[in-house]
């Protein structure tokens, strides 16, 4: 047996011991069933957590993930919150929603999804250096993370922009269950090395050197203001998880062996157990105690609120300047005068100014809050989170809408949950903008609407745009908004004015609501049909109104809610209860579409017989020649011949 | 000091829910005497007129022009001149509520033009209805042109409905001169559109198509025409006219919220022999002989081309039968006349499967298909049974196209054989020819 360093501080050895007791004490409470769901221990890797968390300041930040227990203590030092979170306890640091992958305190945040969390936590560094203070962040990936796009992603942006962030790579041999040499091919400091990080390296073995070299490492990031890469040679010396241990024994036993805590209990015997007694008797006392505590009433966590629209309606103007326009005067406004504002996307420096020009000239009004960046959805979206979580109001922009489900994970796994799996402590009002939209002959990968995809995310807001209003009254409810935005402009939209093909047999009218619900109405007769349509569709929508009375002989009475992720079901209901018949367009295909919803949430609220009828993109990619992606897309002589056949 | 008389509006009719106040005769607060006409109503069919029960000062609740539910209150007449200016006041809360049912059954004032949906102008075409009737709205469908003209039953509810009168149409389909080279309709023509528009144009129509089986139906029939041998249009209308007695639905119209029977059955044919389509009358046909039937169809026929024909050859004709049987027609769907809720289509008889279509296109409105197919069936049945269903082929005449004997010449008892003969023409082939001796 080899012998361990005598000169490495025992405040730090101490450290180490209550860590790999706390995680014992979790596998003790698994065992006898007082813990829900699962842990994953750090027994074997204590020191990284103490080299790293545990030489952090405090305004430092730390980003974690599934195995965090270990990292949480040597930053935090709550035991106490820690222990409560894992039994399920209100007093738990998040409130026991999120128990032992989801942790959030001080600065500390950790999620169970692999590679995700590293652009958050290098936009949260992103919103320091925004802000000229010193504090640097740590984000703790494992070897297993190595196969995740996301990383490589973020080390391309970091080591671009020079973000502080030191990414600590815990290496312990093993993805879960697999072994290394099956899933990872190449060198692991290399990965760094080539996208121009500083490397460092050390291990758990010995402590005294790696806590010296983190310490170095720290230092670097922060005087450098650049990011680092750390990797940590380490072994878990438990399971995965808890029984889900295929190793060979006598390769963990050689590990248990090498550990240096296995070392000092025999070593030193008498300082061990008197520290093990000590920290034993504190953690049974806070687990009986935590034992007597309440869990989290529902109501705290959930309550329903009741769709109410605002009744209050007022006449549309037309305004002689296109949609792009005026999103572009918004966003020039707001750059200069909302410190909080920053953007983000592809191609949006000036001349450029984004594939739509959406941005164009921000980064000559305030060129440190317009990032123009890689070719990066998730990573644009996930430092975006991160900015959003620091505090700032970040705005991504996504070229074309198609791509969104590049910055998916970003969105549901990420943005959509921090607020409520960290019981509310937190919020991330990130704004994601994206073009969606057909008619341009872009091809099946640059023209479809997946709006439905979104709007089923909870918690995050889907708002579609439209041309019949200035989009800056959207914007700025974005801009109040405290939570996950998603806006879905539209292509074509951008280039049209507002409200340009006004009938003077119709009413336009919008409601008071934060995303008003625009309305158009016959100018004196009572509707015969409600048509709802959002987005492009609805401008398409707008200029086949009168055609629609003609060849049909219905009068319609056309709504458009501008946020869909939470339509307007009351006001539709009254309608389609009025006219008795409700047709809902979508430029994306209809299966499980928004339509199918609406008419669903109608259907459970309305008393007497409506005739209902979806119309959408038929369930093909979007064709780049003309004809047929014409019709593919609702256009109007099919939406003439449906009402006539369903409605007639 | 008292409310002496409330004036509420008067059911008249079952199917006017609504009725239009056209008079309002006298100004607010008016002193008026007992038999006084203060207010005139106007339903569906007539005007009504309200006197004053007492002398006393008027209060009008209602404007003239605009429509009000039946039993609403639409006048009051008080004491005294005082109470006519409180009122208001004094019944508020009622006087709101009134106020607002008034506001749902009036067309709100709409000065621009009005736009009408194709299935509108259809009709609005068809009926020759005046488009200012429609002023004062801003969309108008096919819907509300049938209230206005209280088709299908629905009332006219909204506004008063002014006079069919027939103004210049207008063409509703657009016209690019450089593609197209424009003809003017012709009178007839117009006048042929405007017979077939009303019933058609709803839609509610149907055509049920039956055979006859006519193999040797001549064999008798042919024994009792003077003039037209060989032709089934002189026996259909003897049988049809009587069969329509049998079938009033047949014999009547669609009225708009009724049906209308007539009490005579005057059954029409169509002709169109270069003078233009025409439907000519003969009067009274169930109580003609088929002679006389014929000799009308004769006589009708003859003014036709001498353009000799009276009014009342064109008039009141209660069913129409159209024949096509000299176009060599299959079958085809005939079109009902204005006024009519049917029409007999008669096609030519097919030589080879021995049969005849008969076509009976109906107005839905007013009977529906079984009936029709009940007595298309009975017609046919009826003309089948002129079949010499056992007759005798003038055996002289059928001749073995290779031996040149005649059937009457065939001593054996087998008869001859249809054949194809090498010419590929119809013939017949003895018995000993086909077999040899």
């Amino acid at each position: 047996m080899q012998s361990v360093s005598k000169t490495i501080s025992h405040r730090i050895i101490k450290e180490a011991i209550r860590i790999r007791r706390v995680e014992e004490k979790f596998l003790e409470l698994f065992s006898s069933g007082k813990l829900n769901g699962t842990v994953h221990t750090c027994v074997g890797q204590e020191f990284s957590a103490v080299a790293f968390a545990g030489q952090l300041k405090k305004k430092d930040f730390i980003f974690s993930n599934h195995r965090c227990h270990g990292h949480y203590i040597a930053f935090t030092g709550d035991i106490r919150g820690l222990l409560a979170e894992l039994l399920g306890k209100a007093s738990g640091v998040s409130g026991g929603i999120g128990s032992s992958q989801h942790l959030c305190n001080k600065n500390f945040y950790s999620n169970g999804i692999q590679g995700g969390i590293v652009p958050v936590a290098a936009g949260y560094a992103l919103g320091n250096k925004l802000r000229g203070d010193d504090s640097i962040g740590i984000v703790f990936i494992g070897d297993g993370t190595l196969g995740e796009g996301a990383l490589y992603e973020t080390m391309n942006i970091i080591s671009k922009w020079e973000i502080p962030l030191l990414i600590v790579c815990e290496n312990n041999l093993y993805a879960q269950s697999t072994p290394q040499h099956i899933n990872l091919a190449g060198d692991i400091v290399s990965r760094a090395t080539a996208f121009g990080i500083e490397t460092f390296e050390g291990d758990t073995w010995d402590p005294e050197f790696l806590i010296n070299k983190a310490q170095g490492a720290i230092d670097y990031v922060r005087s450098s203001k650049k990011p680092g890469f750390f990797l940590v040679n380490t072994y878990r010396l438990n399971a995965h998880s808890k029984g889900d241990d295929d190793r060979a024994k006598e390769e963990v036993e050689s590990y248990r062996n090498k550990d240096f805590l296995n070392i000092f209990s025999k070593e030193s015997a008498d300082y061990y157990n008197r520290y093990l007694e000590a920290i034993n008797r504190e953690i049974d006392e806070l687990v009986d105690e935590i034992l007597l505590e309440s869990e989290l009433p529902f109501e705290n966590y959930y309550q329903h609120k009741e769709i109410v629209s605002d009744n209050n309606w007022s006449a549309l103007e037309s305004i002689n300047k296109r949609q792009v326009e005026l999103l572009n005067k918004f966003f020039r406004d707001k750059i200069v005068a909302d410190d909080r504002t920053v953007f983000l996307g592809e191609d949006i420096l000036s001349p450029y100014g984004g594939a739509f020009k959406v941005t164009k000239e921000l980064s000559v009004l305030r060129p440190e809050r317009v990032f123009s960046t890689p070719i990066s959805e998730s990573a644009i979206t996930g430092i975006s989170n991160g900015l959003a979580l620091n505090g700032f109001k970040p705005l991504g922009e996504i070229m074309f809408g198609d791509f969104m489900t590049l910055a998916f994970d970003q969105i549901v796994n990420h943005a959509s949950k921090f607020h409520h799996m960290f019981n509310k402590k937190i919020n991330c009002p990130v704004v994601i903008r994206t073009p969606m939209g057909g008619r341009r002959g872009y091809g099946p990968t640059h023209s479809q609407t997946l709006d439905k995809f979104l709007v089923g995310i909870d918690n995050v807001k889907t708002v579609a745009l439209n041309t019949f209003f200035d989009p800056a009254i959207i914007y700025e409810s974005i801009f109040c908004e405290e939570h996950p935005v998603l806006v879905i402009e539209n292509k074509t939209d951008y280039g049209k004015r507002i409200l340009s093909n006004k009938h003077s047999h119709f009413l336009y009218e919008r409601n008071d609501d934060a995303y008003p619900v625009a309305r158009v109405r016959p100018a004196v007769s009572d509707p015969t049909i409600t048509i709802v349509a959002y987005g492009g569709m609805a401008d398409e929508m707008l200029s086949m109104l009168e055609a629609i009375f003609m060849e049909t002989d219905l009068k319609p009475e056309l709504i458009v809610p501008s946020l869909i992720s939470q339509l307007p079901i009351d006001i539709i209901t009254e309608s389609a209860m009025a006219t008795g018949r409700l047709l809902v367009i979508e430029e994306g295909s209809g299966y499980a579409g928004i339509g199918s919803e609406l008419l669903a949430s109608v259907a459970e609220r309305v008393e007497g017989p409506i005739k209902m009828k979806r119309i959408a993109a038929y369930p093909v990619p979007i064709p780049a020649v003309k004809s047929l992606e014409h019709a593919v897309l609702p256009e109007k002589q099919r939406i003439v011949k449906e009402i006539k056949e369903i409605f007639g | 000091m008292a409310l002496l008389q409330e004036i509420q509006v008067p059911l008249l009719a079952v199917n006017d829910t609504t009725l239009t106040v056209v008079d309002v005769a006298y100004p607010n607060g008016q002193h008026i005497k007992k038999g006084d006409i203060i207010l005139v109503f106007e339903t569906s069919k007539t005007t009504y007129e309200v006197m004053a029960e007492v002398d006393g000062f008027v209060q009008y609740l209602c404007e003239a022009g605009r429509d009000y539910d039946v039993n609403q209150v639409v006048a009051k007449i008080f004491s005294t001149d005082a109470e006519v200016l409180k009122e208001p006041i004094a019944a508020k809360q009622d006087l709101t509520a009134q106020i607002q049912e008034v506001k749902q059954h009036i067309v709100n004032a709409w000065t621009g033009d009005t736009l009408y949906s194709v299935e509108a102008l259809r009709l609005i075409e068809s009926l020759h209805i005046d488009k200012s009737a429609f002023k004062g709205r801003d969309f108008v469908t096919r819907q509300d042109v049938e209230e206005l003209k209280g088709i299908n039953g629905i009332a006219n509810k909204k506004i008063a409905a002014p006079p069919v009168t027939a103004t210049p149409k207008k063409a509703i389909a657009p016209v690019d001169n450089s593609k197209v080279i424009i003809e003017r309709l012709s009178s007839n023509k117009k006048r042929e559109i405007e017979f077939l528009s009303p019933v058609q144009s709803t839609g509610l129509t149907s055509t049920i198509n039956v055979t006859v089986n006519t193999e040797g139906i001549f064999v008798h029939l042919n024994r009792s025409l003077k003039y037209f041998k060989n032709s089934l249009l002189p026996v259909i209308m003897y049988e049809t006219a009587r069969l329509l007695q049998k079938y009033p639905a047949l014999n009547g119209y669609f009225t708009g919220d009724g049906i209308a029977f007539y009490k005579q059955v005057n059954v029409g044919f169509a002709v169109d022999i270069d003078k233009g389509l025409k439907v000519l009358k003969i009067s009274n046909s169930a109580e003609k002989t088929l002679a006389d039937i014929e000799e009308n169809i004769m006589a009708l026929s003859t003014r036709y081309l001498d353009e000799t024909l009276q009014l009342e050859d064109l008039t009141d004709i209660t069913f129409t039968i159209t024949d096509l049987s000299s176009e060599g027609v299959a079958f085809f769907r005939p079109l009902i006349n204005m006024m009519n809720s049917g029409i007999l289509g008669i096609s030519a008889i097919d030589d080879k499967l021995q049969r005849c279509t008969l076509s009976c296109t109906f107005d839905h409105r007013v009977t529906e298909g079984k009936m029709v197919a009940t007595f298309l069936k009975e017609l046919a049945n009826r003309l089948e049974s002129y079949r010499a269903t056992n007759h005798i082929y003038p055996v002289k005449d059928i001749i073995c196209y290779k031996c040149s004997k005649s059937l009457a010449d065939e001593l054996g008892d087998v008869g001859f054989v249809k054949s194809i003969t090498p010419e590929g023409k119809e013939g017949y082939i003895c018995q000993s020819c086909l077999k040899g001796f």
